[in-house]
């Protein structure tokens, strides 16, 4: 098996390659026969993918550390889940995993484009098989995990302990789900810009693949924040590390897309824009592997020396330049069909969101890049790190959280002061409210206060929303609550989904604004030894040591210590911090020790414990009391739904011509699609 | 657009593609020679021994400059230079393992001890390690650049948008005037339009 992977991670080259081929020359001479062709092709390649991987899984499986890849990523005593994972845990097997993703949502998109839009196939096509060529012929020639050892080791080298979580194996395969997912509007992009077919339909598709990356970058991400927090034990879950800021940009600006669309397909405006988002998108995607496969910038993630990074670049460009020909031939074909009428009203609040959203993704990969920029120029290197990211984007991400409540209570077209004041009225008196209440009781950070009453006001803009919308339900049909709630979000997914994820995103600046009180303590203790700490609340804890120990399990030893926890007197149970030693079945140590962190959550405050060494018998421990973190992982699950509900289909309604009927003076009916 | 036209841009185009992944070809060459250390996983490997000593003699009458809280604050401006991309209070008191933020951390305890000012210890170490030792670049020459080009951006992107938008509305206003003579009845006073736009809305 693993020999039919190998072959067929060669014939899947040549199968995309065909596929390209094939599927260009059909769109450009009109000749079905091709472009069908160019279609088994593309499904033929994902048919070799699927072989290509299982052959590596079967390497992995079966612990045959005659592969490069198994020996330096597994070892034979690493529990089989790890062991499953390891196939995106290292360079090469990550970048199959991608191709792997790649063609399955290819031969996906191409096999349902709806028969109004079969023009786009052949360029669509063309374009995703290009993609997949690159990928494939990367890992062929530049990371192929078949490459064999001279010799076979009698074990591997293993994995890095801090991948050794139940984070690591889902958390990098939803990240590659939404980066990979950006290819399909992509090659849709590049098909409607080709074939000058730029009006509705290629819209249709690329909303749902955009809404599908977005989910997955989501869910990736707060996997990602949730695996750093409780692995990496530096007690922080966002580090501004540049694969972070990677997995960041493409998300902005696809979040922007997801806003931005809204307005073409309501009144046809934005189209250019529209376009420049849904292919940045991708491109960002792109130059964010390249930037934390190459080396070229400084990470915690960085894969050292790997070879992938010049082709990267060169992909990068010439799919950059491609675009902007593209882009710039076809912007008579984009010109909007409607003009705006009024500064204040949803088109452009969608607009200015647009314009932070994406501001924030320029700032994000200015910081990224600041430090080559900085060594180009001035010849010494510099370090761009939280403190600056911080600066920059804070204010930032005020602005759009305000601008999160603002847009769905203004009208579209034009909103009239009656209008406004009617709308805003409520939410402002709330985050107001909020500001003051907190400013009275003690809180005197200026962004966290910023941040709370901008949280109260867009929290009110959600709940207004849901609430009028309930009461008209419950009027007009009678309803229950609950029946009122769930039909209100069945029958108008897209609307109050979006309402859930800006909830979602009201709760996790709120959790972020949290760790303004965070606090970290330095401590060093005997067994027996007790130490009182004060947490930002007040509250009194006590942390009594029960002593160092160790042990052996499967692949590790373990030192252990163990606390007592009270708070104002009130036990708390026993909180645990491990430091660990990984071996190898020749029970060889391998890699650094690392730590297990303690954590006691809650939703007001993580108790948060790491052992970072023992001396004489004596613990060095950290333990810090991190606010709302909890409130992270449930704003990201409260997104993650709400993406969810504006993904999942709907059934065309039938639509009545009379949904409802505005009378106007004098006497004139305007009957308004519904 | 005409065939020649077609063929220099792509040349243009296809040649600013090429030198530009040649360059930063060539930087990833030079950041991959001064890398310690080769990995095929993706987390990075320490290096262990990029600790340099950051000494200076303590002030006459030297008491400690700073009690305990301040001094870790002042660690968390100072980047641990092991790669793990931390600042040296975070990386001493996690699980990387590492011998160069303890190291750095008893230079700043020498330091404190010393007399010296926060600001003091921070010219020491970028004295030594250089500009890099901090945790975010200095708000000073060239840096600015990095700290203001994000909002300058944001604010000619706004700028930008705001023209479009007065741009596109004086667009309907021209597209309102009457033509001929015929003079267009407006659809409905401004109270009913928001009465529609409020019905529309809620069927969004």
């Amino acid at each position: 098996m693993i020999l039919v992977g190998e072959l067929a991670l060669w014939v899947a080259l040549l199968m995309a390659a065909w596929a390209a081929t094939t599927s260009f020359a059909g769109g450009a001479l009109g000749r079905e026969d091709l472009v069908a062709s160019g279609r088994r092709g593309l499904y033929a390649t994902t048919a070799m993918m699927v072989l290509a991987s299982i052959g590596l899984w079967t390497a992995l499986l079966t612990h045959d550390f005659s592969l490069k890849y198994v020996a330096s990523n597994t070892s034979a005593n690493m529990p089989k889940v790890y062991v499953f994972a390891a196939f995106w845990g290292g360079q090469a097997g990550s970048m199959l995993f991608w191709g792997l993703i790649l063609a399955c949502y290819s031969a996906i998109a191409i096999r349902f484009v709806p028969l109004k839009s079969r023009d786009l196939v052949p360029w669509a096509c063309g374009t995703l098989a290009v993609i997949l060529v690159f990928f494939i012929a990367t890992v062929c020639f530049k990371a192929n995990p078949y490459d064999r050892l001279s010799f076979v080791p009698a074990d591997g080298r293993g994995m890095n302990p801090q991948l050794q979580n139940p984070g690591m194996a889902i958390h990098p395969p939803n990240l590659y789900l939404g980066y990979v997912a950006t290819s399909i509007p992509f090659a849709f992009a590049i098909a409607a810009l080709v074939t000058r077919r730029l009006d509705a339909e290629w819209l249709g598709i690329v909303r749902r693949w955009s809404l599908l990356s977005w989910f997955f970058l989501t869910v990736g991400i707060t996997l990602g924040m949730w695996w750093a927090y409780v692995e990496l034990g530096w007690s922080g879950y966002w580090a501004w590390d540049p694969v972070e800021n990677a997995s960041l940009l493409p998300w902005l600006t696809g979040t922007a897309f997801l806003h931005s669309i809204m307005i073409q397909e309501k009144r046809g405006m934005l189209r250019k824009w529209n376009v420049v988002l849904v292919v940045t998108t991708f491109l960002l995607a792109i130059f964010g592997t390249f930037i934390t496969r190459s080396g070229i910038i400084e990470s915690v993630h960085s894969f050292a020396q790997s070879p992938v990074g010049s082709w990267f670049a060169t992909f990068f460009l010439t799919a950059t330049a491609v675009t902007i020909y593209f882009v710039s031939t076809r912007l008579k074909d984009l010109e909007a069909k409607a003009v705006l009428e009024s500064m204040v009203s949803r088109e452009a609040a969608f607009l200015y969101n647009n314009v932070v959203l994406v501001g924030i993704a320029f700032s994000v990969l200015w910081g990224t890049l600041f430090p080559i920029l900085s060594e180009w120029v001035r010849g010494s290197k510099i370090t761009v790190g939280p403190p600056f990211f911080n600066t920059v984007n804070v204010p930032l991400g005020l602005l759009l959280l305000g601008l999160t409540g603002v847009g769905p209570l203004i009208a579209w077209r034009k909103a009239s002061t009656s209008n406004l004041k009617r709308q805003f009225a409520v939410p402002a008196a709330t985050g107001l409210i909020v500001g003051v209440v907190l400013f009275a009781l003690g809180m005197r950070d200026g962004y966290a206060l910023v941040a709370y009453t901008l949280a109260g006001f867009v929290a009110a803009t959600i709940i207004q929303e849901f609430q009028k919308g309930i009461s008209a339900r419950r009027n007009i049909h009678g309803e229950s609550l609950p029946i009122a709630v769930v039909r209100l979000v069945g029958r108008n997914r897209r609307r109050y989904g979006g309402y859930i994820v800006h909830a979602g995103i009201v709760v996790l600046f709120a959790a972020f604004a949290g760790l303004a009180f965070k606090k970290d303590h330095d401590v060093q203790m005997k067994a027996g030894e007790a130490k009182e700490l004060v947490d930002p609340l007040g509250h009194r804890w006590r942390f009594v040591s029960q002593g160092v120990s160790t042990s052996e399990t499967l692949n590790r030893f373990v030192t252990a210590v163990g606390l007592e926890v009270f708070r104002d007197g009130v036990p708390q149970g026993i909180l645990t911090s491990e430091k660990r030693q990984y071996f190898d079945s020749n029970k060889q140590p391998q890699f650094e020790p690392s730590t297990e962190v303690g954590i006691r959550p809650s939703a007001k405050m993580d108790l948060y414990v790491v052992l970072a060494g023992v001396r004489d018998e004596t613990a060095e421990l950290r333990i810090s009391f991190n606010p709302l973190v909890v409130w992270v992982w449930i704003g990201g699950m409260i997104m993650a739904i709400g993406g969810l509900i504006v993904m999942w289909p709907q059934a065309e309604r039938r639509r009545a011509p009379s949904g409802y009927v505005a009378t106007l003076e004098p006497k004139r009916e305007l009957a308004a699609t519904t | 657009m005409r065939r020649r036209d077609f063929i220099t841009r792509s040349f243009a185009l296809g040649g600013a593609a090429l030198v530009g992944a040649g360059a930063l070809g060539a930087q990833q060459a030079v950041q991959g020679d001064t890398t310690a250390s080769q990995s095929t996983s993706n987390l990075f490997d320490m290096n262990q021994g990029a600790a340099r000593t950051v000494t200076r003699p303590p002030k006459p009458g030297a008491r400690p400059s700073m009690n305990a809280d301040a001094r870790d604050g002042l660690e968390h401006q100072i980047r641990c230079q092991c790669g793990c991309t931390l600042d040296v209070y975070t990386c001493r008191t996690t699980d990387f393992a590492c011998q160069v933020s303890p190291a750095m951390h008893r230079d700043v305890m020498a330091l404190v001890e010393g007399g010296y000012s926060a600001q003091e210890i921070l010219d020491a170490f970028v004295g030594t390690y250089g500009e890099r030792a901090l945790m975010a670049p200095k708000k000073e020459g060239f840096n600015w650049a990095g700290y203001l080009v994000p909002f300058g951006a944001l604010a000619a992107g706004a700028a930008a948008v705001l023209v479009v938008l007065r741009g596109m509305q004086r667009g309907s206003a021209r597209a309102e005037v009457p033509v001929d003579g015929v003079v267009v009845p407006p659809l409905g006073t401004a109270d009913e339009m928001a009465k529609l736009n409020d019905a529309i809305r809620n069927d969004d």
